[in-house]
């Protein structure tokens, strides 16, 4: 039976209360950095790309501020938005590969604490990652890399928990199949 | 590889997220709510332009279509083809649009008013009655109303003539000034002022004195000499506290100074636009340190304004330039710098010579750094980097 992820509740901090007035500053200096990890996460990719995704998904927050009840609530509507906005932009770079067959480069993670075999191995990841479907990788990279448990992912793909439980699977099969599973 | 080691490994992938990266993100994001904002404005001013053409067009099919007896006429006459007269007893006026639009409204149902010969629409002459006369002005064109031995030479204005009784003239000004020429001599008044002046009585005027004294024309007592009868501050309209803003907007700053001095900080109304125009006037008229006030104003109290970056930039240069207080302006450059736009670059690089102006070598060389960053090819990249001691 394989081992569950290491599981992490995404609780907000003890200093947040909830169903305070949102305040734009206020929110990006608590999930600034937050976001841009996320990002980063899904992408596998370097700090340009990164920062796009944080200003667009800061800037439709900056939109929907009244949409958003609490500190509590945005963690996840950002999580959300981040998940929508970052698929898009790995639809769009599969699509260009279609066309334009540009080679991963393993220093585009950024992964500044890594070993060079960590560092190896995360660039390899996300050579596999690359070939999966884009909601498969979404699904998997939120449960596995991010470490969030499925009903956070389930959220944050906008599917049921099935369908999650469906993409994470077919993700984790063809992962375990070239890494292997021992 | 086990599940829990991918997400170890998900552990290692973290960005580096410091401050001048959250600020660029920030600062990207003020200009994309900055353009979204300006497109929503320009969306709402054409929306509101076609609103008003369409709304214009059916007002001008409405009275096209109505019966023309109105006991009080007002029109539009087009300078250089009006043939017809503004008076009530005349036809309509023809549209000219080469020469600018004069718009005449006569006060009451007596006024007689003939248009003057060779003078293409831009002269009248008064009769009886009374007439107001909204005028643009035209070097080449200069529009002149005629009453009796009296002329009234527009200078760029609206202003008002009427007979008080057949040997008296009011002349009052609302905007600009006007030259009123008698006998040779001649008195020009400007915005707020009302000018009463003996005039001798016309063929028209003496055939049909009580025209001048119908109702909507005030009778005066016949002591009235001919100076410029100014009207105490307290009856004073909001136009002669205003008189400061035609001269700013036609770029007679000095005159503008000075008439913005002698009305008083209240003849500036707490909007951006009546703010920036009284900074300009102080700051181009010669007194810099004026303009400072304005410009605060519209920093602190319309700041979610898309003005206040261009008031922000403004206070700066005024505080670096002409005041030499490069710690006040470095502030400036900064609110500007925030405020986005297309300003926000120069801002930077001023606020970098600002902090070197001020001493403050350290966070000089900081901005200039940060200058480079985000405009690695940026036109100011030269400057900068001097005050900056990059080079």
């Amino acid at each position: 039976m394989p081992s569950k992820p290491n599981l992490r509740v995404a609780g907000p901090p003890p200093e947040i209360v909830p169903g305070g007035p949102l305040d734009f500053d206020e929110l990006f200096a608590r999930y600034g950095r937050y976001v841009a990890r996320l990002a980063a996460r899904l992408l596998g990719s370097g700090d340009a790309e990164v920062d796009d995704v944080v200003q667009d998904v800061f800037w439709l927050a900056s939109r929907r501020l009244s949409n958003i009840a609490d500190m509590v609530q945005a963690r996840g509507w950002l999580a959300t938005v981040t998940t929508r906005l970052v698929g898009r932009r790995l639809r769009r770079r599969r699509f260009r590969r279609l066309f334009h067959a540009g080679a991963r480069n393993n220093d585009d993670v950024p992964a500044p604490g890594a070993t060079p075999e960590q560092r190896a191995l995360l660039g390899r990841l996300y050579e596999v990652l690359d070939t999966l479907p884009t909601e498969q990788r979404l699904a998997w990279s939120l449960r596995y890399l991010e470490g969030e448990p499925l009903d956070i992912v389930a959220a944050a793909c906008r599917c049921s928990l099935a369908t999650v439980k469906r993409r994470i699977g077919a993700a984790k099969k063809v992962i375990d199949e070239v890494f292997g599973n021992d | 590889m086990t599940d829990p080691l991918w997400t170890v490994l998900g552990e290692k992938v973290e960005p580096t997220w410091a401050p001048e990266r959250e600020w660029a993100v920030r600062a990207a994001i003020a200009r994309r709510v900055g353009r979204q904002r300006a497109l929503v404005r320009t969306a709402v001013g054409l929306a509101s332009i076609g609103l008003l053409a369409v709304g214009g067009e059916a007002v001008l099919r409405w009275r096209s279509a109505a019966p023309l007896s109105p006991p009080v006429a007002s029109s539009t006459i087009a300078g250089a083809s009006a043939t017809g007269t503004a008076s009530r007893t005349g036809p309509a006026p023809s549209p000219d649009r080469e020469a600018p639009a004069v718009t005449v409204t006569e006060l009451s149902p007596g006024t007689v008013l003939a248009p003057l010969p060779d003078r293409n629409g831009r002269g009248f002459a008064l009769q009886a009655g009374g007439a107001r006369f909204s005028v643009p002005h035209d070097v080449d064109h200069p529009f002149v109303v005629t009453a009796g031995d009296v002329a009234i030479e527009d200078l760029g204005t609206t202003f008002t003539v009427r007979y008080l009784n057949a040997s008296e003239l009011e002349v009052a000004v609302e905007e600009g000034r006007v030259r009123v020429t008698r006998a040779g001599a001649n008195t020009e008044i400007s915005a707020g002022a009302t000018l009463r002046v003996p005039v001798a009585p016309s063929v028209e005027s003496s055939r049909e004195p009580e025209r001048a004294a119908e109702p909507g024309i005030r009778p005066e007592p016949a002591e009235v000499s001919s100076e410029v009868a100014r009207r105490p501050p307290s009856a004073r309209p909001a136009s002669a506290n205003a008189a400061w803003r035609p001269l700013a907007e036609r770029g007679q700053y000095e005159e503008a100074q000075r008439a913005l001095r002698k009305a008083g900080p209240s003849a500036v109304r707490d909007d951006t636009a009546d703010l920036l125009l009284a900074a300009d006037a102080a700051r181009l008229g010669g007194n810099p340190a004026e303009s400072v006030p304005y410009l605060e104003r519209v920093v602190r109290a319309h700041a979610r304004d898309p003005r206040a970056g261009l008031a922000a930039f403004t206070l700066g240069r005024v505080l670096l330039d002409e005041l030499g207080r490069p710690s006040e302006a470095v502030n400036a450059f900064a609110l500007a710098r925030s405020a986005g736009g297309p300003l926000a670059e120069d801002a930077l690089a001023r606020e970098v010579e600002a902090l070197f102006r001020a001493g403050d070598v350290t966070r000089s060389r900081e901005q200039a750094l940060l200058y480079r960053r985000l405009y690695p090819n940026g036109r100011r990249a030269k400057a900068v980097a001097r005050f900056g001691g990059l080079d």
